[in-house]
């Protein structure tokens, strides 16, 4: 929880660090975006300026043409007042930038004209011209500077721009003194040239709508800008204010302007005015937009990190957890071989393969008081849920055959306690037998699964009574069969795993394949168990090939070879001088099998002990019972078996005699139990038929 | 089974021989009836011949026991077999009993 809050956190720092980088980088980008907009705006002012220049120096030197080209007629004018009046109309008439000329003459040049004399033509709105003499009390030239400047210098000059007439226009006057003979000067001679052209031909290209250009003399005057249609002149004059410095260059935040300056005369400063918000908006907004962009980018890739992480987290606690129940399935696999007999004796063999980890098959075989218990199974469906199964059937059927040596109620209980609470509604084909190895009486039950082989001269299937299987009914009897194996022949059990194998061509391995293999091995009268189920597991292996096992395959063989076997029988009443009589039986049936004194003594005691006992108590006072006495070996092994038809009595659970009390707190009785269950291996009592009949088996070799 | 008692001054000696088994148990222990008035005295009880014994001996061998160390006398078994020896181990006698 902590460490997932921790990298949580380390994430959304990622995600932060990288949108400040985004935000760093774009800004930048804006910046130097922006430099090279505004580089490019300088080298287009430069650009317009030098064209400006140019023309502004064709048009000035064009009005001095005009000017030097109709200087003759004007001094041939001169000999009469009033023909200069045609003179300069004809001079203006020539150059249609010159809007209008004057001819300011010296004071007093004619007389009969007074003081001052200044006729002056120009034109119209229509194109006409008008000429009149304008020098008069409100109009002195000769105060005027430009004409004095001339008069005393002597040599043309142009005049800053100035703004003149209704519409403000901009004009320049070019001023050329007239000289007589010996150098005075006559009359200066002004152009009026219009400049307002040059406003019109400055902003008809500008970059932005509201972008303008101005030209402004030195001094800051203004030479041509905008039409006031084009930009409110108090726009311009608020420029003009910035750059005379009367007004801060913050003055109006939402303009920024360039100053180029023209490097020859008249020196005139290009002024070009941008909006801020009309340059930089479009790429401001485009950035404001790049950023949304890249943060919705970061944020779809945080979302998907996140998504990530949290999937592979899954996906490894997944892998984890598959990992676990891999290794707890490995562990209840070995279990479950674990539980099935390990070491085979040399008549009998099993051998188990599950189709997956763990399987719902089982085989197990046990002996106990000469008698060989066993049973093969198989629940319904395979893995997990069929091996628990198993290992209940397994456990069951340990602790059921320990009370009994039939079959049927082995399989009766198995039922019952299946059918207890069943509700996945698995089933189980179970076979159970009970093989007397020395007399090589068979008993078996079976409910439901497939037929044993039984392999004496030839391999047949040993008739079997069906049965329904286990945890089907619970009241399902199951019929007990019995039969005598006769030495040296071998039953062959096995699951619907082996006949119902199948290759890649969805063949089935069959019950006549695995009678043909059996019946190829009754060619060698030796073959073992083990060999015998490793011949059938071979074909079996090679009909199936590459195809995948489909079901577990299990397979026991168990052969009756009995060997040597001394069988004696010996029937006593209950009295207790029939001891003697066993005492000779037991004596006798030990020399036979040459036991040493010792081993001897402690089996004619066990079975003294175990007799006196039934003599004493299985039959009620003064009634007269059999006792039956089977001493069975096969020099191996001893087995006794005492049968009496008296009251049921179980020796094997009564408590043992405390053999550690002092002299006087010690019991007379309960010694014989004592004695009888510590010489014998194993002593079990069963209740069969209404009679006791109690076992005793030591191992002689 | 022969049953033989010999009685000297300090002791009662018993020879069992033959092999003590629940046929002959009743009759040895009639045979054996003097070591249960031992008067004080020891008993001896010798084995040597003694080639089996069963439950009902050992209960007679016990009844004498409990009637000796009542009235103070000790019993002693003499040159017991393996055969004998193991079942009186089995069944817990070699600590009540002294052995010779």
């Amino acid at each position: 929880m902590d460490s997932s809050r921790k990298s949580r956190i380390s994430r959304i720092g990622i995600v932060i660090i990288a949108a400040i980088l985004v935000e760093t980088l774009s800004i930048i980008q804006y910046q130097r975006v922006r430099e090279m907009l505004e580089e490019e705006l300088e080298i287009r002012s430069h650009l317009i300026l030098d064209a400006m220049a140019q023309e502004i120096e064709h048009l000035l030197e064009l009005s001095e043409t005009t000017l030097s080209e109709n200087l003759w007629d004007v001094k041939r004018s001169m000999v009469h007042p009033d023909s200069t009046f045609f003179a300069m109309r004809r001079m203006i008439d020539d150059n249609p930038l010159v809007v209008g000329g004057c001819l300011a003459f010296a004071p007093d040049y004619y007389p009969s004209k007074g003081r001052l004399f200044e006729p002056y033509a120009s034109k119209k709105g229509d194109g006409t011209i008008e000429i009149q003499q304008i020098a008069g009390p409100d109009h002195d030239y000769t105060q005027n500077t430009e004409f004095l400047w001339v008069m005393e210098h002597k040599t043309p000059s142009w005049t800053d721009p100035y703004l003149y007439g209704p519409d403000s226009l901009s004009f320049t006057t070019y001023s050329y003194p007239i000289l007589d003979d010996e150098g005075r000067v006559e009359a200066v001679c002004g152009l009026d040239v219009d400049l307002s052209w040059l406003g019109d031909t400055l902003n008809t290209h500008q970059p932005y709508p509201s972008s303008f250009g101005l030209l402004v003399t030195q001094e800051g005057s203004l030479v041509a800008g905008p039409s006031p249609s084009r930009t409110p002149p108090s726009e311009v004059k608020q420029v003009l204010s910035i750059l005379e410095g009367s007004l801060p260059e913050s003055a109006n935040p939402d303009i920024f302007m360039r100053v180029t300056s023209l490097t020859k005369e008249p020196c005139w400063q290009l002024v070009e005015v941008n909006k801020t918000d009309e340059v930089f908006g479009r790429m401001r907004r485009m950035r404001h937009q790049q950023m949304l962009f890249f943060l919705l980018v970061l944020a779809i890739l945080a979302f998907m990190i996140n998504r990530y992480a949290r999937n592979e987290k899954k996906l490894r606690l997944a892998s984890e957890e598959q990992a676990r129940i891999g290794g707890e399935l490995a562990v209840a696999r070995e279990i479950q071989l674990e539980m099935l007999p390990k070491s085979f004796p040399a008549d009998i063999y099993g051998s188990l393969e599950s189709a997956r980890e763990v399987g719902g098959d089982l085989y197990d075989f046990y002996r106990r008081d000469g008698k060989l218990f066993f049973c093969i199974g198989d629940v319904s469906g395979k893995g997990v849920p069929a091996a628990m199964l198993m290992s209940v059937i397994h456990s069951l059927f340990r602790v059921l055959s320990q009370k009994t040596e039939s079959p049927s109620p082995i399989l009766k209980s198995l039922n019952e306690e299946l059918c207890r609470g069943n509700n996945s509604n698995m089933f189980v084909t179970f076979f159970v037998g009970c093989l007397d190895l020395y007399t090589g009486k068979l008993h078996f039950a079976n409910a439901g699964h497939d037929k044993p082989f039984l392999l004496e001269e030839s391999a047949t299937l040993l008739p079997t009574q069906a049965n329904l299987p286990l945890g089907v009914f619970p009241d399902t009897e199951f019929e007990e069969q019995a039969c005598v194996l006769s030495p040296g022949s071998t039953l062959f059990l096995y699951t619907d795993g082996l006949t119902e194998a199948r290759n890649k061509a969805h063949e089935l391995f069959g019950r006549t394949r695995v009678q043909d293999v059996l019946t190829a091995c009754l060619t060698d009268k030796e073959m073992t168990p083990e060999a015998l189920i490793h011949a059938i597991g071979d074909a079996a292996h090679r009909f199936v090939g590459d195809a995948p096992q489909s079901d577990d395959l299990t397979m026991m063989a168990i052969r009756f070879a009995p060997g040597d076997v001394i069988m004696e029988q010996l029937t006593l009443v209950n009295k207790m001088d029939e001891v003697a009589r066993l005492t000779t039986f037991v004596k006798s049936f030990c020399e036979k099998l040459a036991l040493d004194r010792n081993l001897a003594s402690s089996l004619r005691l066990a079975l003294e002990e175990t007799v006196v006992n039934v003599i004493s108590y299985a039959y009620p006072q003064g009634e007269t019972g059999s006792i039956f006495v089977y001493a069975d070996s096969d020099r191996k092994e001893v087995r006794f078996t005492i049968v009496d038809a008296g009251v049921a009595f179980d020796p094997t659970t009564t408590l043992l005699a405390d053999t550690t009390l002092d002299v006087q707190n010690r019991p007379i009785g309960g010694l014989g139990i004592l004695l009888t269950r510590k010489l014998m291996d194993s002593v079990s009592y069963c209740r069969k038929s209404n009679k006791n009949v109690l076992s005793l088996t030591k191992t002689i070799l | 089974m022969t049953t033989t008692i010999q009685e000297t001054d300090t002791q009662i000696i018993a020879i069992l021989s033959g092999e003590l088994d629940t046929a002959v148990a009743q009759e040895t222990e009639k045979a054996l009836m003097p070591l249960l008035n031992s008067k004080g005295k020891d008993i001896l009880i010798d084995c040597t011949e003694l080639e089996y014994i069963s439950s009902s001996g050992l209960r007679i061998l016990l009844g004498i026991l409990k009637q000796a160390k009542s009235v103070g006398s000790r019993v002693v078994l003499k040159n017991v077999n393996d055969v004998i020896h193991d079942v009186l181990n089995l069944t817990g006698f070699m600590s009540i009993f002294e052995f010779e």
